[in-house]
């Protein structure tokens, strides 16, 4: 296990810094909406939250914290802290390869061309498009979170956003529930799965659902995507832990104890965003439920 | 030896809702929890229960293993909040190594 201290600094650093947990600069990371022609505004604002476009970096980073965990280099990341977030940020990103970075904006495109099928009128910004500051709120460093969060929902008041869709559970539940707490800025937030309309069909398939925490039982949300997908003839095969119940992928272990985190997921497995990522790794056949529906419409 | 400060309740409430003393220490939350090591986060309670802060302190890294995934708070019989009460907990640590 790495010293958390050590990881909670050089994350909350890279955040004041650069705004991204890694230190990927935003321009780097946000590109799945280039070959899009999409609308800048609409009745609802699209906010990424740019969880999607971190993941392959998260990946990356795991990788190489994997290889380290337990050894003496894992006592060397305390210097991280003064290296500039941008630097270590860049490192991150040439380590990861091209291919990587695009499959993660995928699910993204996907959710774009759903939304427009289901005639949801909405627009996307990416100067309005930024990491909600979850992780640190979630690490504990509170002050950190606030100063990051006020920031980021300032400017969308301020651009006169008033309804976000949100792609992932945990930049669902820091702006839906967070904000308003913290930085007494509210929003009507949807899931872009609440807002989805499309043609019945009667596929006949069957999958297994794993419900994020956040939307399980933070948000209570389990009972949609299971409506969506009913609605195309897809059907669920049972699992043991689901909905309120549902068991964790182990990716919020990840930053400090991948070992940890593998454990955790080995057990999800066999019984089946930041999820789909961990589960992944371990092998299993997932996707993500953007890509599944694509496939399908 | 392990001191004990029966403030410790009162300075945590800075950092969360002070729901622990709601806690009987069944241990629902300890068996429930995905990481399934040493009773926690049942163990971590009962430190602020019997205000052993330095020991909380000591053992500060435990915390960050918890994935914050809410288990434990969905299952707990009398809404002591396990979940909220280990992240007041991280708080407290992070706040008590800045002024260090
Ligand atoms: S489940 Fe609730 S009452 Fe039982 S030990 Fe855990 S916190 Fe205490
Ligand atoms: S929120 Fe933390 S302590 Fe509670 S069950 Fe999940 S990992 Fe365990």
């Amino acid at each position: 296990m790495f010293n958390p201290r050590d990881i909670i600094e050089t994350l909350a650093n890279n955040v004041k810094q650069t705004t991204s947990p890694f230190g990927i600069p935003k321009f780097m990371v946000n590109k799945w909406f280039k070959d899009l022609s999409l609308p800048k505004e609409g009745e609802y604002m699209l906010i990424t939250g740019l969880m999607y476009q971190f993941a392959p970096f998260i990946e990356k980073s795991t990788q190489y914290l994997e290889k380290y965990e337990g050894t003496k280099m894992a006592s060397l990341l305390k210097y991280a802290k003064y290296m500039p977030g941008y630097l270590s940020g860049i490192g991150l990103a040439m380590m990861t390869s091209g291919k990587e970075k695009k499959d993660a904006g995928q699910p993204l495109k996907d959710i774009a061309l759903l939304l427009q099928k289901s005639k949801v009128d909405f627009g996307y910004r990416p100067d309005l498009d930024n990491y909600s500051g979850i992780l640190l709120y979630d690490m504990g460093d509170q002050k950190g979170f606030v100063v990051h969060a006020k920031k980021v929902a300032q400017k969308l008041k301020d651009a006169g956003i008033k309804k976000i869709i949100t792609v992932d559970p945990h930049t669902a539940y820091a702006i839906k529930e967070l904000f308003p707490k913290y930085t007494g800025i509210s929003f009507e937030v949807k899931s872009y799965f609440e807002l989805l309309d499309l043609e019945s069909k009667d596929l006949g398939l069957e999958v297994t659902i794993h419900d994020p925490c956040f939307f399980g039982r933070y948000l209570k949300l389990s009972d949609i995507p299971r409506k969506v997908l009913g609605n195309l003839g897809i059907t669920e095969s049972e699992i043991r832990n689901k909905g309120e119940f549902t068991s964790c992928c182990g990716g919020p272990a990840e930053s400090i104890s991948p070992s940890l985190s593998n454990e955790i997921m080995g057990k999800r497995v066999e019984e089946l965003t930041i999820c789909l990522g961990n589960l992944k790794k371990s092998g299993a056949d997932v996707e993500d439920l953007s890509t599944l529906l694509v496939r399908h419409i | 030896m392990t001191t004990i400060n029966l403030d410790f309740a009162e300075e945590l409430k800075e950092y969360s809702d002070d729901t622990a003393l709601e806690c009987f220490n069944c241990g629902t939350c300890a068996a429930i929890c995905p990481l399934v090591h040493d009773n926690f986060p049942r163990r971590m309670i009962r430190y602020i229960q019997v205000g052993a802060r330095e020991k909380i302190l000591e053992n500060s890294d435990e915390l960050w293993r918890c994935l914050h995934c809410g288990l434990c708070t969905h299952t707990c019989p009398r809404e002591a909040d396990p979940g909220e009460i280990i992240l007041g907990l991280k708080r407290f640590v992070v706040a008590n190594w800045r002024r260090s």
